[in-house]
């Protein structure tokens, strides 16, 4: 299916789920209302002593931009627990609004919820950073699977989506590290609502920098970017502060 | 387009890897290039919104070029007579070149025989690969002697020379551990010539064993015992401590010596904390090793018992570092409420160094490279840590160095 079709297909599923009342507002898809889409992207966890298990809080503040009129703004807070140093395990609940909203019946804002789960499959050595002359950095290879819920996203109407991904992490220098990250992965949007409609996928990229461990130990800063392959979704971008409590 | 060739994005990359790492000088960029870097082609509204992307980038990578170009190294320059004890930490040497002994060995040796009457070389286990000393007359035997003599004879005369047991010496954690562990013991004795070289605990003890020497406390553990599968003790073993209560009660007491201003360094084969292939990091396999049950592996339950054991005897009574080998490579880590740094040098052997990651914990991390390091534990107040690697046969350098007890 090229990418032509597959917006028009998208198009037309959503079009016929507008109430009359609603026909100045524009669609909002799911996978851009629940949290894959509505926050920006972030780098795996990094390793820490697998004596304990930790728990973090995270926020996070995201903007999706170039989808037209309305941009999309959201911010969101949650909460993280890492078992043993690897797999981090996170809830998030935030809300979105919609900026330049022009929907007639007021609803331009909407709460979202999701739980994810982050595996490092792969922790080791320095692999791509080991080209730019840092032998001791550390590259993570892991999966990643989410559910995200936002009710009420326009009238009637939730969402629900499921992603999978494959992040990639490469922290390098001593001091204050500095990670790269890259996040490919499909999310499928559900209708919650209606429920016997087909599953949309969307393929996503999601990419950014960020510091870990400034100041304090457990304080990671990163900057995420994120292009949705699906329609005119625009380019999310935002920021994330975690923190992570450490013995 | 007034494009800059030079300045591609690989260009800029090995520069500020290069910056960061504190090889170089940070490049003096030309007026513009913030804003005209391949921008030209780009719609106007887009390119706006590039530009602000690029400068933030940038002003990312630059700050953390900046911040991390803090030297990492210093060059103290101690004065001799300041000194009181140095102690060599190098672990995993088991396997020398049989042609020649290179670094980090003979470096250590030279760094020793500068002042070998304050000198204590701690070997940390694993000290003949693959599998210890075997019976007189197996196949192995002689090259086993030639493993073990290039360690010996890399202790200057006049220099102390402590070998703590590891896991390959327990006959690679066979049934023949217990009397491998005593041939090295009888082997190290008879190729002494006259050097202080010794293993320590001996007898296939679990110990711990203290050696003080002006401040410091030594306090050497076979780790070894604790997670040995097959028999540790029988009628000629004679150990002080024989359990797992009495070593622990006996760690508790020996980590709280008499006096003012005592440096208490703990040191064993298994560490505590470790960013390498025994912490399950390292390869595909690393998540899922807490399945397999290998005891040498930090999230096997039986290390866990161990660990949890170590660290309740220095509870309250904190040592400055506790040392180990077991992963090939050079760790600095924060040790926590318990002690106050864990140092991981088991990369003695160049043909064995390993992978390592970056922990929330870590303060410094080698891989893949040989080398050891060096406390110096000053007179009256101070001790500095100082970690030298070696990445190729003949080059080797100071590498990190941080003073653990402020002087």
């Amino acid at each position: 299916m090229t990418l032509r079709s597959f917006v028009f297909c998208a198009v037309a599923v959503s079009l016929p789920r507008l109430l009359p009342g609603q026909v100045t507002a524009l669609p909002i898809l799911a996978a851009e209302a629940t949290p894959i889409g509505a926050l920006p992207p972030v780098a795996l966890p990094m390793p820490a002593s697998r004596d304990y298990n930790y728990w973090g809080a995270r926020l996070q503040v995201g903007q999706r931009r170039e989808r037209g009129p309305e941009d999309l703004l959201a911010v969101a807070g949650g909460i993280d627990y890492q078992v043993r140093g690897g797999s981090i395990f996170g809830a998030t609940a935030g809300y979105q609004w919609r900026q330049n909203c022009q929907s007639t019946t007021g609803d331009c804002g909407h709460t979202f919820y999701g739980a994810r789960a982050r595996f490092n499959l792969i922790t080791g050595g320095p692999t791509v950073a080991g080209l730019l002359g840092d032998d001791g950095a550390t590259s993570t290879l892991g999966t990643e699977v989410g559910f995200g819920f936002a009710p009420d996203i326009m009238e009637n109407q939730n969402a629900c989506t499921i992603d999978v991904g494959v992040p990639l992490s490469i922290a390098m220098l001593e001091r204050l590290h500095l990670v790269a990250f890259l996040t490919p992965g499909a999310v499928w949007d559900l209708d919650c609502s209606a429920g016997d409609t087909t599953p949309q996928r969307s393929y996503f990229l999601g990419f950014g920098l960020g510091l870990q461990q400034l100041g304090f130990r457990g304080l990671d800063v990163h900057l995420g970017f994120q292009r949705m392959f699906r329609g005119a979704t625009g380019v999310q971008f935002g920021l994330t502060v975690s923190w992570i409590r450490l013995p | 387009m007034s494009a800059v060739p030079h300045f591609t994005p690989l260009y800029l990359a090995r520069t500020f890897v290069r910056t960061a790492s504190c090889r170089t000088t940070f490049p003096k960029l030309p007026r513009g290039i913030l804003t005209r870097f391949h921008f030209e082609r780009l719609a106007p509204l887009t390119l706006v919104r590039a530009r602000v992307l690029w400068r933030a980038g940038l002003s990312l990578l630059v700050f953390a070029a900046l911040t991390s170009c803090r030297h990492q190294v210093e060059l103290y320059e101690l004065a001799p007579d300041d000194i009181e004890t140095t102690l060599f930490l190098i672990g995993d040497a088991g396997e020398p070149d049989p042609r020649q002994v290179g670094p980090p060995l003979d470096s250590l040796t030279a760094q020793a025989a500068a002042a070998p009457e304050r000198s204590i070389i701690f070997f940390l286990g694993d000290n003949v690969y693959p599998a210890g000393i075997p019976r007189e007359g197996a196949a192995e035997w002689a090259d086993a002697r030639r493993r073990l003599e290039a360690q010996i004879r890399a202790v200057p005369p006049g220099a102390q020379g402590i070998f703590v047991p590891g896991n390959h010496d327990w006959d690679n954690s066979g049934p023949f551990g217990l009397y491998s562990i005593r041939l090295q013991e009888q082997f190290i004795a008879s190729a002494a010539r006259g050097r202080n070289v010794r293993l320590l605990p001996s007898n296939g003890c679990p110990g711990p064993v203290s050696l003080d020497v002006g401040r410091l406390r030594l306090v050497s553990l076979d780790t070894q015992w604790w997670l040995h599968s097959f028999i540790v003790r029988d009628s000629v073993s004679n150990c002080p401590t024989n359990t797992v209560a009495t070593v622990t009660s006996e760690l508790r007491a020996q980590v709280r010596p008499p006096g003012d201003r005592r440096i208490v360094v703990v040191g064993a084969h298994h560490p505590l904390i470790t960013g390498g292939e025994h912490g399950s990091y390292c390869g595909v396999t690393g998540p899922f090793r807490r399945f397999g049950g290998r005891s040498q592996d930090i999230m096997s339950t039986a290390n866990r018992t161990m660990r949890d054991s170590l660290r309740a005897a220095f509870a309250g009574r904190p040592p400055i570092a506790f040392v180990a080998g077991h992963d090939h490579s050079l760790q600095v880590l924060r040790g926590g409420e318990e002690v106050d740094y864990l140092l991981v040098s088991g990369a003695g052997a160049p043909s064995k160094v390993s992978c390592a990651v970056r922990m929330r914990e870590s303060y410094y991390v080698s891989a893949r490279s040989a080398g050891f390091m060096r406390l110096d534990i000053m007179k009256g107040k101070g001790v500095l840590l100082r970690v030298f690697r070696y990445p190729g046969r003949s080059t080797g350098a100071l590498v990190y160095s941080r003073w653990l007890e402020p002087r």
